[in-house]
């Protein structure tokens, strides 16, 4: 679900007065570490990235064929997770899903931050009347809920993968549009760029030299939280019938596949995939949250 | 800037998003396979049967024309006719959206007196372990899909331990709806968890930024105890921002509120919705879009108003 | 006020006495003690200065008084309000204290009062704290006690919220806040600093009648010798954490025994008032013949927003500044010296009015030939901190306007030009490795500075370029500029809120009020023989670093006001 804000936009720590000598760098990396629940989500995501790319490559299973005669098998020793409804090693399966899930979550994270950044830092750059028709435009996108939209194109067509990053990406793009408006009108009118515009320096000196770098760290945390929201976005677009075709999977796909099938009891079918969701949306959060701590970058809604 | 002139231009912003979306639906009906034409005269309709309405609707004159008569249209209430139901669109959404905003209603109030006073707790015992907990419980709240939540309870607080029932109430209106409370808590849980996530952590964040101010500091100065200060002055200050957001909350109430529908069988317009999907019916499709558009548009416009309301610093523009 | 609600003050002894206080914080790179071995007495009615430059620990004594500290700070040693002990005190204990006995006025009155809350209820609550009242009675008092600070109107102005007041009342009610329970001691951290000079002398007055009326005694901490002058009995001052000197006013700041006091006092620019010898103050000297302008602002008006909203920053402003003289351009908060600096710049296109740069109409210009003009133009601005990009090295941002200008240079020949200005600017050339983030205050305007000249411009905007520094250091960068404008000629445009330092630093001045030019001339006349009464206002509110100077000052200045009041009532 890509919600307009993102959950704990703090400020963090207000920090304490820090050694000059410190790197900048050094420093950032200091106060993530410092952020437990975050170290604890890039283990996570490292954790899964291993999972869903080297496990097969330990873990052989066919994901390809109908094995009838393996149908809803319960977790055993040779199958530890058991198998779904096709009989496909449901271990197996979370990994080829997860390849899927996270690849889509993170392209499609990406270029949401992408359209955002290009599209927010014009609007807040040019102010004005553009400033105010392009943000109308963010409104109007905001108004309607992604899921709706989603449903919509559902109904109409059936994306494959970079169809689905494509889709994905141009519904999710408002919000990381908003903060980088934010940042740009707070920084164009930093005392640096008035100097650099009064002694006769380029709009476009002043957006690439200062404007964009200085706005890193804030696109890096919105990218993040991004990635995350993507990726429980990938869960809703299977669950809504957008998804990869089968045999091709993900986990939001094997978890609506097993939603019927968690009334018999077949809690393997839904707990795994349902728990990996959760983890690793969760990874990314934290990991956000930890960045945001980490370059002290003022989120807001 | 005066209260007329205010909510003038306030008003005239929001009907500028809508024309927007206007804009974007029409384009959608216009990407619809075989076009409008399939939309109104159902998957059923031949080459031959498309072109005549094409030429009847005056769908073959120019896109700029069209989309003014389609504007001309909605002016008129019109949102076409459900293929599937064989009822006005616009009779449909009268029947279902008042469901959908008594579920979306009770969700954001369960969510924010929940939410609140977490978060505020949050805050005062930051970095104790309590506080990790809650960070932690809400970005498993946040992360976990609603239909995988709303499974989860119905398999617990239905099946396992037969307190509440695992469909929503059913009913043509509101009373019928109000009258099995029972059956509105796992829809409202479902709808609420995100909700108390995101808004406990904005009330933490909003109330660690309020206690670091000054103005409590003279406060601690005329002798007033910190429970004091929190209730009296840092409760205000810290809920004015989390009431802006309120507002651009709105739409994932609405999201929310699609899949729950679904899951409980709750006969809203998320439900309807979800069916007209399942059949390709476009223009409940689009209708329902439009009018949840619309919907969005002034719960942030009332959100706006309530905050101009409650904090006087917004009236006179200086926030 | 009944007696036996007045604090349990002894009339024996000292209100405040500090024996030994100490105050460690815990931070990240370790303990770091800000506060060491200081004790000092505040007798009951006397007013006791605690003066230091920033860092030197002053404002972390107050706080340790009041037993506000921050979490990470711990205090040590002993400090006792009216007999009781506030170091390691509970919160009950303090809070039964805080308001009653002894009360705090902040620095900031733009975020010390509840945004949220009306100003009488504020008030009120201090009141309730520690008296039992209901609260129709303390909503009087709170209208009685915002009477007492002299706010007009006051049954009106106690259901105010604090965004509709200025910002002299809104001290004005922090200051009701404190004295509401008639307190035996009041500690004022920074009471006028960021307040007008008009209306510091407004505040400074009502401290001094409120402690006079009650006989409170004062611990006022201030950078401002100037205020200690006006104010205190005695003086301590302190320095890296220490109290290196005290004694009576008179003593310490005109016969300074302490090395530091001597340099902090010689480092303070002092206003020359009328009939003191000018020949001391050099820059009023010798203004330049007419030298052809520089930068000339004819009729200038700029409007800001529409409608009824609009406020005219600007209206009719006309200003000169010609080659090798320097421009001070005073005036108080919103008198529009700000947005005239940055209408030269170009940064502000005017309504109304030409504005011409080296003799060109800069809106004649096209954006290609304008740019170019602006070469020759340097800036440096306020904020030292945002003032320089901290992503970038300092050698990156010097060479930032050779790379707009001379993109011809090679690296070495940018490297060496960014060499050579950081050494007239007297930063040592391995500064240009290192980031903004790593120096002091008074080094990034100096380095703002060798950014602003490193294309040798002929004409320097600067907008309060020191004003966010210590004494001693305002005049290290002031000596610098003045020492290169005599080298490189260039003409200068000085925005300051600061008479003193624009006596000494420039030839002419403009003075500025509600958007207009109230006067401008040389500055040894306007300055010291003013032509308008708001000039003749301004100077007299100027507190001087004299105590014997300032108190003939002060009543040379009541007497004046009581006499303006009488002429305005008759």
């Amino acid at each position: 679900m890509s919600t307009v804000i993102q959950p704990g936009r703090t400020p963090g720590t207000a920090t304490a007065p820090d050694s000059a000598a410190a790197s900048g760098t050094r420093l950032a990396v200091r106060r993530f570490l410092r952020n437990r629940l975050a170290v604890v989500g890039l283990g996570v995501v490292v954790f899964f990235v291993l999972f869903c790319f080297v496990g097969p490559l330990v873990y052989s299973t066919d994901q390809t064929h109908t094995m009838l005669h393996q149908v809803n098998l319960a977790p055993s020793g040779a199958h530890w997770l058991g198998t779904d409804a096709v009989g496909h090693d449901e271990l197996g399966r979370l990994m080829y899903g997860g390849k899927v899930s996270l690849i889509v979550g993170l392209a499609a994270g990406v270029l949401a931050t992408v359209i955002g950044t290009l599209w927010g830092a014009a609007a807040g750059y040019a102010g004005g009347w553009i400033d105010a028709v392009m943000m109308r435009v963010v409104d109007a996108g905001i108004a309607i809920p992604a899921l709706f939209i989603l449903l919509v194109v559902s109904a109409i067509t059936t994306p494959g993968l970079g169809g689905l990053v494509v889709i994905l990406g141009f519904v999710s793009w408002l919000v990381p549009s908003r903060l980088v408006r934010a940042e740009t009108l707070t920084l164009k009118n930093r005392d640096y760029i008035l100097t650099l515009r009064a002694i006769g320096g380029t709009h476009a000196r002043a957006i690439t030299r200062h404007i964009l770098p200085n706005s890193v760290s804030t696109i890096v945390v919105a990218a993040t939280f991004q990635i995350a929201d993507a990726i429980l976005l990938v869960a809703y677009v299977s669950y809504l019938g957008l998804g990869v075709q089968p045999p091709a999977t993900d986990w939001g796909g094997m978890l609506s596949a097993g939603l019927t099938a968690a009334y018999s009891g077949y809690w393997w079918l839904i707990l795994p995939p349902g728990l990996a969701i959760i983890l690793v949306v969760w990874a990314f959060n934290a990991i956000g949250d930890g960045l945001r701590d980490a370059f002290d970058v003022r989120g807001r809604g | 800037m005066s209260t007329p002139t205010y909510l003038f231009r306030r008003v005239l912003q929001a009907a500028a998003v809508i024309l927007i979306v206007t804009v974007v639906v029409f384009a959608l009906l216009h990407s619809l396979p075989g076009g409008p034409a399939r939309g109104i005269l159902g998957p059923q309709a031949t080459a031959q049967q498309i072109e005549a309405f094409n030429h009847e609707q005056g769908l073959d004159k120019p896109l700029p024309v069209q989309y003014l008569y389609y504007l001309g249209q909605l002016a008129h209430g019109d949102l076409g006719t459900s293929y599937t139901l064989n009822e006005p669109v616009s009779q449909l959404i009268t029947e279902r959206l008042p469901k959908t905003l008594l579920l979306t209603v009770l969700s954001a109030i369960v969510g924010l007196l929940l939410a609140v006073p977490l978060g505020m707790w949050q805050a005062v015992r930051r970095n104790k372990p309590v506080d990790y907990v809650i960070t932690t419980l809400s970005f498993i709240a946040y992360s976990t899909p609603v239909y995988f939540l709303g499974l989860i309870l119905v398999l617990v607080f239905s099946q396992a331990l037969p307190w509440f029932p695992s469909q929503a109430p059913q009913g043509h209106t509101l009373g019928q709806v109000l009258s099995d409370p029972q059956g509105l808590v796992l829809p409202i849980a479902a709808g609420a968890a995100s909700m108390v996530a995101v808004f406990s952590r904005y009330m933490r964040a909003a109330t660690l930024e309020n206690l670091s101010e000054d103005y409590v500091r003279t406060a601690r100065a005329g002798g007033s105890r910190s429970r004091a200060i929190l209730w009296r002055h840092v409760f205000r200050n810290s809920l004015t921002p989390v009431v802006a957001m309120l507002g651009y909350y709105v739409p994932v109430l609405f999201g929310g509120a699609l899949v729950v529908e679904q899951l409980f069988n709750y006969p809203g317009m998320g439900l309807l919705f979800w069916t007209a999907a399942q059949s390709s019916d476009y223009p409940v499709l689009l209708g329902c879009v439009l009018i949840i558009a619309v919907a969005t548009v002034t719960g942030t416009l009332i959100a706006d108003i309530v905050q101009r309301i409650i904090d006087p610093r917004v009236k006179a523009g200086r926030s | 006020m009944t007696a036996d609600q007045r604090p349990a003050a002894p009339a024996a002894g000292p209100i405040l006495r500090l024996d030994d206080l100490g105050v460690v914080f815990t931070t990240q790179s370790g303990e770091v003690p800000a506060v060491r071995g200081v004790s000092l007495l505040v007798e009951p009615g006397e007013t006791l200065a605690l003066v230091g430059e920033s860092g030197s620990g002053k404002s972390t004594v107050a706080l340790a008084a009041m037993g506000l500290l921050a979490d990470n700070a711990r205090a040590t040693g002993s400090a006792t309000v009216a007999g009781t002990e506030v170091v390691g005190a509970g919160e009950a204990a303090l809070a039964g204290l805080r308001g009653r006995t002894v009360s705090m006025v902040f620095q900031e009155p733009a975020t010390a009062l509840d945004p949220l809350t009306r100003v009488g209820k504020q008030i009120a609550e201090v009141v309730r704290n520690h008296r039992e009242m209901s609260a129709k009675d303390a909503a009087a008092e709170a209208v009685e006690l915002l009477r007492r600070v002299g706010i007009p109107e006051p049954e009106k102005r106690a259901s105010a919220y604090p965004f509709q007041l200025s910002g002299g009342q809104r001290q004005r009610v922090v200051i009701a806040m404190a004295i509401a329970n008639e307190p035996a001691l009041l500690i004022a951290d920074e009471p006028t600093t960021a307040l007008d000079v008009t209306v510091q002398a407004e505040i400074l007055d009502l401290l001094r009648r409120l402690a006079a009326e009650t006989g409170t005694g004062v611990l006022l901490v201030t950078h401002n010798m100037g205020v200690v002058a006006d104010f205190a009995d005695r003086v301590a001052v302190m320095y890296h954490g220490e109290i290196v000197e005290t004694g009576p006013v008179e003593d310490v700041l005109l016969r300074p025994s302490h090395e530091y006091t001597r340099r902090l006092l010689a480092a303070v620019p002092r206003l020359s008032v009328d009939g003191e010898d000018l020949s001391e103050t050099p820059r009023a000297a010798a203004p330049p013949i007419e030298a052809e302008p520089v930068v000339e602002l004819d009729n200038v008006s700029v409007v800001f927003g529409r409608g009824r909203g609009a406020v005219r920053a600007l209206d009719g402003v006309s200003l000169t500044v010609r080659h090798g003289e320097t421009l001070g351009l005073v005036g108080e908060s919103g008198s529009g010296k700000s947005t005239a600096s940055r209408v030269a710049l170009g940064l502000i296109t005017p309504n109304e009015g030409t504005v011409s740069l080296f003799g060109t109409d800069l809106a004649r210009t096209r954006s290609r030939a304008r740019r170019a003009l602006r070469a020759g133009v340097g800036v440096v601005l306020q904020d030292p901190v945002a003032s320089l990009d901290a992503r970038m090295t300092v050698g990156e941002c010097v060479a930032e306007p050779l790379r707009v200008h001379r993109r011809a240079l090679s690296a070495r020949e940018r490297q060496e030009r960014v060499a050579a200005v950081l050494d007239r600017v007297r930063l040592s050339r391995e500064v240009a490795r290192r980031a903004p983030r790593e120096l002091s205050g008074g080094q990034r305007q100096r380095v703002s500075l060798a950014r602003a000249l490193v294309l040798e411009p002929r004409l320097l905007v600067a907008d309060e370029p020191t004003s966010a520094l210590d004494v001693s250091v305002q005049e290290a960068v002031l000596e610098v500029i003045s020492e290169l404008q005599a080298e490189l000629g260039f003409a200068c445009l000085f925005v300051s809120h600061d008479l003193a330092v624009v006596q000494h630093f420039a030839q002419r001045v403009a003075v500025m009020r509600a958007g207009r030019v109230e006067e401008q001339g040389d500055t040894g006349t306007t300055l010291l023989r003013p032509e308008t009464d708001y000039t003749r206002r301004l100077l007299a509110a100027v507190p001087v670093p004299d105590p014997v100077v300032q108190r003939s000052r002060r009543t040379e200045r009541l007497a004046t006001l009581a006499a303006g009041r009488t002429e305005a009532t008759a």
